[in-house]
């Protein structure tokens, strides 16, 4: 009945998370990288979505686990812009290579 | 006594602590410290001179240095040799030290001074006791050291500070091939101790060559020590030193150390008949040698140091032909009345304040004590009849010819011949004649100066006594008594050597009379000023230049070479060191840009590395 | 092997999604990009569909495509975006990333290409929404409890993010 293999899925999660990986090292606005974070995040939700119905030992727990890995993603975003608002208004920008000042 | 010997040398040494912790409060009292101590130091000497003659050699010692197998003693042995060096050694310091409280009056470092002549009288009388050659070496070394300080003492005048570094270097140069000779030794034999070496080297367990090199090297360090020919530059020019000091440390003590390395050393020399010879031909030439420039030189302080360093010549040929006493016994009556001159020169710049004796002139009725005393030394070293001087030479003379060695004994002849002449020279261009100075402010030195020099004066005369063809052998007889290595050469001494030594020296007087005193011969008579005999013989034999020209000018090309290798291959190298690791630390500061993204980068390359490692070697999923 | 009606949507899904991610990476306004997200976002709920995980797909696409687009978005909106032709790392380090990325892919994809696990019979799909209730409420209570604990920091940690720097900014002003 399930015509799709595990590996499909496995496979997709992959690629998005390679891709989300390259954006969160490369964009400069840390808006989009804060939302490549999420591409990444929803790249293992899907592995462990998948690995809950395909894997070995099949359960409701791979569900529950994404459930609360989406809460956490949520207050990370939440989190985050906060932390990138506080920092606009300190600095005016939000590139991240200008984000240095620990280094001095 | 002799158990107590130890404690000779550190009355030097107190004193010489005493004045470096005190001196600056002590000033000019500090000589009496000085003094005090080292006639504590005569004191115990002479008793234990006393003690020497009843009783046999007295050697102790604890092991200093174990390591492994390898023990090392230090002590100290009272042995006949040992014991007359304590007493001639202490007894000129003492008097030195008696003599510098007149002549160093008014000297703003008086107390350094004292303190300085404290720490080389420690240092010698250390040397002369010490039962190894590695105390000895210690001690030489110490010596040196004092001698340096004590030729550099006017450090502010250029040439006194380049005498000093010369003494030193020429001396180390010596000084080399005696711890090389050291060193060999003790490989071969294992210890350092007089005894075992002279045990070893007379059973046959060192080989002919070894013997014959390790002397020879030991010799090395004797010429430096004592001036001899080629390291014998430093001593003339060590005259820069005040007085007293060239009197203690240049005519009596310090250069008479090589002879006493010599000396003591003699049961090694003796098995090697090619080391004796290089030892008396060494000591041949530099007797004639040393007395050749001496008969020009102008200087009263240069007459005397090469008249020193023929002197020590005609002692290393005593000891070269197996004259062991004939050698020691003129270093002991040497140390006297060279010692005398010496002190009486000082009395003499003293009284006329400069050095040249073509300044001087008329100085009999000036200095009624200097003078007579002046004139014992100069009878004394020329070797006329009846005074000390004319006993040892002849012991010299007969050693010499009784070795067969005729070429030598012509030699140490004319040497002698010379000996009386520049001495006399010297004696008439500076007591004779009329004063050439205004000598209105010439005066007789303080009592601290003159009785030192009455009681040399009067050893001068008697010391010689105690060893004569006429009275007994006493002296020879008591240093060669209970000691298996050494026989007095009991050789029959034919009288026309005697004879032929005081017409030598005669004819010296006489000439010297004739020419600077009545000058019925003109002084230009053999070649005048600028001529080139006198040229050659006023510069010395053009000794320094040739150093100067050939060792000191290839040593600075060789300097110079290795400080361009230094400067562009090591620097080169070690800049190389340094710029790499500075580039390296550039650029791991600049890979820290504060690059939040660059470092997610780096670690997650990273990562990949290993994930693709992993997967190669087949380390996750299998 | 026959194209079923899942592996048609499954394809089709999948493309969408990894369209919006390349989207991403390649657009030029950060507003389209969040845009060309949501797409994915949209997607992967569909794939969570056909995983029969129904209760979570109305999640992804309520938190994810509604409430973290519309937090991204404010925070585009709030800061200042002009710079739209967004300038972009060095070459030296997109070779070296892109290298390890490569490198990364490969290696995991050599490690899931041939996974194959028997398929099992599940029953996720029956009453999925009351299976989580469940799950949640019975083995998995306490952690259920610390992210509500998690969610109040989270607040409280935003708005005073947010309102300290204003009074300061004030202060100094």
């Amino acid at each position: 009945m399930n015509s799709v293999p595990l590996s499909a899925y496995l496979v997709l999660a992959l690629i998005l998370f390679c891709i989300g990986l390259y954006g969160a090292l490369t964009k400069r606005n840390a808006v989009i990288v804060l939302i490549s974070i999420e591409l990444m995040l929803n790249a293992v939700n899907i592995n462990l979505v998948a690995f809950s119905k395909l894997g070995t030992a099949p359960s409701i727990s791979g569900q529950i686990f994404t459930l609360f890995t989406i809460t956490v993603a949520a207050v990370e975003a939440a989190v985050g812009l906060a932390i990138l608002m506080s920092l606009y208004n300190r600095r005016k920008t939000v590139n991240v290579d200008e984000m240095d000042q620990l280094k001095h | 006594m002799m158990e107590n010997a130890w404690i000779i040398p550190l009355f030097p040494l107190i004193s010489f602590l005493l004045l470096l912790l005190l001196g600056k409060r002590l000033k000019e009292s500090s000589a009496y410290i000085g003094i005090a101590f080292t006639l504590f130091s005569l004191i115990f000497s002479l008793l234990v001179l006393g003690d020497r003659f009843t009783s046999p050699t007295y050697k102790t010692g604890a092991e200093w240095l174990k390591i492994g197998d390898v023990r090392i003693r230090a002590g100290f042995e009272v042995n006949q040799l040992n014991a007359l060096m304590l007493v001639i050694v202490s007894l000129v310091s003492f008097l030195v030290h008696m003599y510098s409280k007149g002549y160093m009056q008014g000297e703003k470092r008086f107390s350094v001074f004292y303190a300085y002549l404290g720490l080389f009288t420690f240092a010698m009388l250390g040397l002369v006791i010490s039962p190894n050659l590695l105390q000895l070496y210690v001690f030489w070394e110490l010596v040196g050291l004092g001698s340096f300080l004590l030729i550099g003492f006017y450090f502010y005048k250029e040439e006194a500070k380049q005498a000093a570094k010369k003494a030193f270097i020429m001396t180390r140069i010596g000084d080399v091939g005696l711890f090389i000779g050291m060193i060999l030794l003790f490989w071969e034999t294992g210890s350092f101790e007089y005894d075992a070496i002279f045990k070893a080297a007379h059973e046959g367990n060192l080989s002919e060559g070894m013997i014959t090199l390790t002397a020879i090297l030991i010799f090395i360090g004797a010429m430096g020590k004592s001036g001899q020919f080629p390291l014998h530059t430093w001593l003339p020019d060590a005259m820069e030193g005040p007085t007293p000091v060239s009197a203690l440390i240049h005519a009596a003590t310090m250069v008479a150390a090589g002879v006493y390395l010599v000396a003591s050393m003699f049961p090694l020399f003796s098995e090697s008949s090619t080391a004796m010879l290089i030892v008396a031909a060494t000591g041949a030439f530099t007797a004639i040698f040393a007395a050749s420039i001496g008969l020009v030189q102008t200087d009263i302080k240069r007459v005397l140091a090469y008249s020193t360093v023929s002197q020590l010549g005609y002692m290393m040929l005593a000891l070269g032909t197996a004259g062991y006493v004939a050698g020691v016994f003129h270093l002991m009556t040497h140390a006297f009345f060279k010692a005398l001159l010496f002190l009486a020169a000082g009395s003499v710049i003293h009284a006329v304040h400069t050095q040249n004796i073509e300044e001087m002139g008329g100085l009999w009725k000036k200095l009624r004590i200097t003078g007579p005393l002046f004139l014992i030394g100069t009878l004394a070293i020329s070797g006329v009849p009846l005074f000390s001087g004319f006993f040892s030479k002849d012991e010299i003379l007969v050693s010499a010819w009784n070795h067969g060695n005729y070429f030598l004994f012509l030699l140490a002849l004319i040497a002698a011949f010379f000996t009386a002449f520049y001495m006399f020279r010297l004696f008439f261009l500076v007591f004779a004649g009329v004063p050439k100075k205004e000598a209105g402010n010439v005066h007789e030195s303080p009592a601290s100066m003159t009785i030192p020099m009455l009681v040399l004066g009067v050893l001068a005369i008697v010391s010689g006594y105690v060893n004569t063809p006429w009275f007994g052998t006493f002296l020879g007889d008591w240093l060669t008594k209970g000691n298996t290595y050494l026989e007095h050469g009991h050789g029959d001494s034919p009288v026309w050597i005697m004879l032929a030594a005081t017409i030598v020296s005669l004819a010296g007087i006489i000439l010297a009379y004739l020419i600077y005193s009545k000058r019925t011969i003109s002084r230009d008579w053999l070649g005048g000023q600028g001529s080139m005999l006198h040229n050659i013989l006023f510069n010395k034999y053009y000794a320094d230049e040739f150093y100067n020209l050939s060792i000191v000018r290839l040593t600075g090309i060789l300097g110079v070479f290795f400080s361009y290798i230094d400067r562009f291959i090591v620097e080169g190298l070690v800049s190389l060191v340094t710029g790499t690791v500075q580039k390296l630390g550039k650029m791991g500061s600049r890979m820290q840009t504060g690059q939040v993204q660059q470092y997610g980068t780096i670690a997650f390359f990273g990562l990949a590395v290993l994930l693709i490692l992993f997967a190669l070697t087949g380390g996750i999923f299998e | 092997m026959s194209l079923s009606g899942e592996m048609i949507a499954f394809i089709m899904l999948s493309l969408v999604a990894i369209i919006g991610g390349i989207l991403l990476i390649n657009l030029t306004k950060v507003v389209h990009m969040v845009i060309a997200l949501v797409f994915t976002f949209v997607s992967v709920a569909g794939l969570y569909v056909l995983l029969s995980a129904e209760f979570l797909a109305a999640v992804q696409i309520l938190i994810y495509s509604g409430a973290i687009t519309i937090i991204m978005l404010f925070g585009i909106m709030l800061t200042r975006h002009n710079d739209s032709n967004e300038k972009t790392a060095g070459l030296w380090r997109k070779l070296m990333l892109f290298a390890g990325i490569a490198g990364f892919g490969l290696a995991v994809y050599a490690g899931i290409y041939n996974l194959d696990i028997p398929v099992q019979e599940t029953k996720l799909h029956e009453d999925n929404t009351r299976q989580i209730g469940m799950a949640l409420y019975s083995d998995h209570i306490i952690p259920f409890e610390l992210t509500s604990v998690l969610l109040l920091a989270a607040l409280i940690g935003a708005i005073i993010l947010a309102k300290k720097d204003d009074e300061e900014k004030e202060g100094e002003e």
